[in-house]
């Protein structure tokens, strides 16, 4: 028995030295630099406690792209997920051309973010499609584009991450309606339900754990949101967000310490929401 | 996490520095350096080999950076400890390195070069001197001669000061609906604020005041700078990228642009049909001040050939190898005075442009905050010209801020 659980051990060896190395070091570590004033450069630190995270708590920076994390988490999940659901109950109906709409909404999905982010960078500048659109449908886009104005940036790169992630979800509550009995919807024709109760009744109840798992995987990529940052906006114009506070502070100003206090408030943040989520998760799957 | 492992990466690699034995025989300097463009990359290599030819026990090795992570690169390479011996630093670059004790200083070895060169100023830090100027970069103004020519100025006419400048940038715009007299910058990063110091300092504006103790960003010269290049961006502009707009001059879109000696070897690589006046920068009063910064070498304080390395230093830098690689170049900035002297220069009123210009514009504080000083100087810039944020106040925020960056370094 001991001979085959060392066994079982020297495979898993590579996995637990490549988790030990890149993962689990690194983030003890970075957790013992957020109580330092390392910066490269500078070789010598020294230990200054919760300084870090007392001066995050008070650097405005710092506070402005944490609200405008919560503002792109909660402006975008609901309505990707609630266009993902439509999108799906409508390529599940059946219609002449559904494989095509249905690669077409996935496609921004597989697409590069750095393409996407380039593309739509020109669609939102003035003189891009968007911009001249919103003129003729008798909006007021900003003088030299969406995405030169705090008025509307963020709300242009949530707008366009939307667009991308819809479809992605979209797959993933196709699978969940599939995996629907069909009989529960012959039942419920048979008694009498019309199809808006049998998808109050059936559809979403059964749906529940697809929604769930996709809102916990979205939350997660959205509070890490930076490559759309970075290319579109580099923060500016009221765009800078948690990670890209933390990009900028670790590796354009080298200050490791600072940067590693901050993510580690967001490593906190998108634990306490992650096992909200579960928690809500486990008591659906109970009821 | 990422930022821990780097981190754990870069200590590791310090401590395990040490063990490193020195070579023996010819010894090898490392140099780190951004020419890879291949118009400049084999006379940098010509340079070398001739160095090595001169100095048998010397090997140079060349290692490429790119000024997407070059400053990423070398940062992360001093910290942990694995420096090359030479290394190409931007000017803004330098007091990070030397007041942190990352550079060697060379003052014994170029203190004779000191009258001879431009650019001194961000190389000082406490009594020495810490990099060689190289190759300096400032800007110049470029005029579209045949969008000049449409309209009712004279041919030859060449703003002395900013009302002649909006007088000409107003009279091109009017040519059409396309046409725009100025060709003013987008919020791109480390660009916009280029192009604007020159109005702060033609007004003798100073960020760091006159004594270097109180912010000066917030007083008459840098509101009426800035209300002079906000006009100009509001009533006759296109405003895009660097790259755009120089792209809507050569088309003859724009009629006056700020830039540097890139576009005129552009114009020649392209070979462009396109008739252009480069002028001196004009301020209220003639003549203006432009931007000054520059490549610059530097001895890593880690180098263990660190006279060798100043020697090699010296050499690429003088005056002769400075004319190879402007006349490879197409470059029209050199440190050296003898070598902007020369008839190459001469020759071409567009390079006599520049090497005028030089002797005409100003550098940013040599500080370790720049970085960030700047960084809120180009904020503050998109907060005005794009979000109509009022002057006077976003100034004073800025002014305040750069006061905190000056006293932290107090």
């Amino acid at each position: 028995m001991k001979g085959r659980s060392s066994l079982a051990y020297f495979f898993a060896s590579p996995w637990i030295a490549t988790f030990g190395i890149f993962w689990l070091f690194p983030l003890i570590f970075s957790l013992y630099l957020g109580f330092t004033d390392y910066r490269l450069l500078r070789p010598e630190f020294n230990w200054i406690g919760l300084d870090n995270f007392t001066r995050l708590l008070g650097d405005a920076a710092f506070l402005e792209s944490l609200i405008n994390t919560f503002i792109f988490v909660f402006g975008t999940i609901p309505l990707t997920t609630v266009i993902a659901l439509l999108l799906a109950l409508l390529i599940e109906r059946g219609f002449p051309g559904r494989t095509l709409f249905r690669a077409g909404y996935f496609m921004p999905s597989v697409t590069s973010l750095v393409v996407v982010g380039l593309i739509f960078s020109h669609l939102f500048s003035r003189g891009g499609y968007i911009f001249l659109l919103a003129r003729i449908c008798g909006f007021d886009p900003p003088e030299y584009g969406f995405l030169l104005s705090s008025r509307t940036a963020l709300y242009s790169i949530m707008a366009m991450d939307i667009w991308m992630s819809a479809g992605y979800y979209m797959l993933l509550f196709l699978a969940g309606l599939k995996a629907i009995p069909i009989e529960l919807y012959e039942a419920a024709a048979s008694s009498g339900a019309g199809k808006i109760r049998q998808f109050f009744h059936i559809t979403l109840p059964l749906l529940k754990p697809v929604a769930l798992f996709i809102i916990v995987i979205n939350t997660i990529k959205s509070f890490q949101i930076f490559i759309e940052i970075f290319v579109m906006t580099r923060g500016r114009y009221g765009t800078s967000t948690a990670v890209y506070f933390i990009y900028e502070t670790g590796l354009n100003r080298f200050e490791f310490g600072y940067a590693s206090a901050a993510a580690y408030i967001l490593f906190i943040i998108i634990a306490l929401f992650s096992l909200v989520q579960f928690w809500l998760f486990r008591k659906g799957q109970i009821t | 996490m990422t930022v821990g492992f780097l981190a754990a990466l870069i200590m590791w690699q310090g401590c395990s520095e040490g063990e490193k034995d020195l070579p023996t025989g010819p010894i090898t300097l490392e140099w780190w350096h951004f020419w890879t463009d291949p118009d400049i990359r084999p006379t940098i290599e010509q340079m070398v080999a001739d160095y090595e030819t001169a100095n048998p026990n010397v090997k140079i090795k060349l290692t490429d950076l790119t000024w997407a992570n070059g400053h990423e690169k070398i940062v992360v390479a001093f910290s942990s400890g694995a420096a090359p011996d030479i290394v190409e630093l931007g000017s803004d670059w330098i007091p990070e390195f030397s007041f942190n004790n990352q550079l060697a200083p060379i003052t014994a070895a170029v203190l004779a070069d000191t009258g001879a060169y431009y650019g001194w100023n961000p190389t000082i830090h406490k009594n020495d001197i810490y990099a060689h100027p190289w190759i300096m970069g400032t800007r110049v103004l470029f005029i579209n001669r045949g969008l000049l020519k449409r309209t009712a100025l004279d041919t030859n006419f060449i703003p002395l000061n900013w009302p002649d400048l909006k007088k000409l940038c107003y009279a091109v715009d009017s040519l059409g609906e396309d046409i725009y007299g100025f060709g003013s910058n987008a919020a791109e990063k480390h660009r916009l604020y280029k192009k604007f110091l020159p109005f702060f300092w033609s007004m003798d504006g100073a960020i760091f005041g006159y004594t270097d103790r109180f912010a000066g960003f917030a007083g008459d010269q840098a509101y009426k700078a800035i209300k002079f290049y906000k006009e100009l961006h509001d009533s006759c502009s296109l405003v895009d990228s660097q790259r755009g707009l120089e792209d809507a001059f050569l088309e003859g879109k724009v009629g006056v642009i700020i830039s540097g000696d890139w576009l005129l070897k552009r114009i020649k690589k392209e070979n462009r049909n396109i008739e252009i006046i480069t002028t001196l920068f004009p301020g209220p009063k003639y003549p203006g001040k432009s931007f000054l910064g520059g490549e610059y070498l530097a001895v890593s304080a880690q180098s263990p050939h660190k006279d060798e390395a100043a020697k090699f230093i010296r050499f690429i830098t003088a005056p002769e190898r400075q004319l190879q690689f402007c006349r490879a170049n197409f470059s029209a900035n050199p440190s050296s005075k003898t070598a902007a002297a020369d008839s190459f220069f001469m020759s071409d009123p567009n390079l006599q442009t520049f090497v005028k210009q030089i002797n005409l514009s100003q550098m940013p504080p040599a500080d370790p905050q720049w970085v960030n000083i700047e960084d809120l100087i180009e904020k503050t810039l998109e907060k005005i010209l794009f979000e109509k944020a009022p002057m006077a106040e976003t100034l004073y925020e800025t002014n305040k801020k750069i006061q905190e960056y000056m006293d932290k370094n107090k």
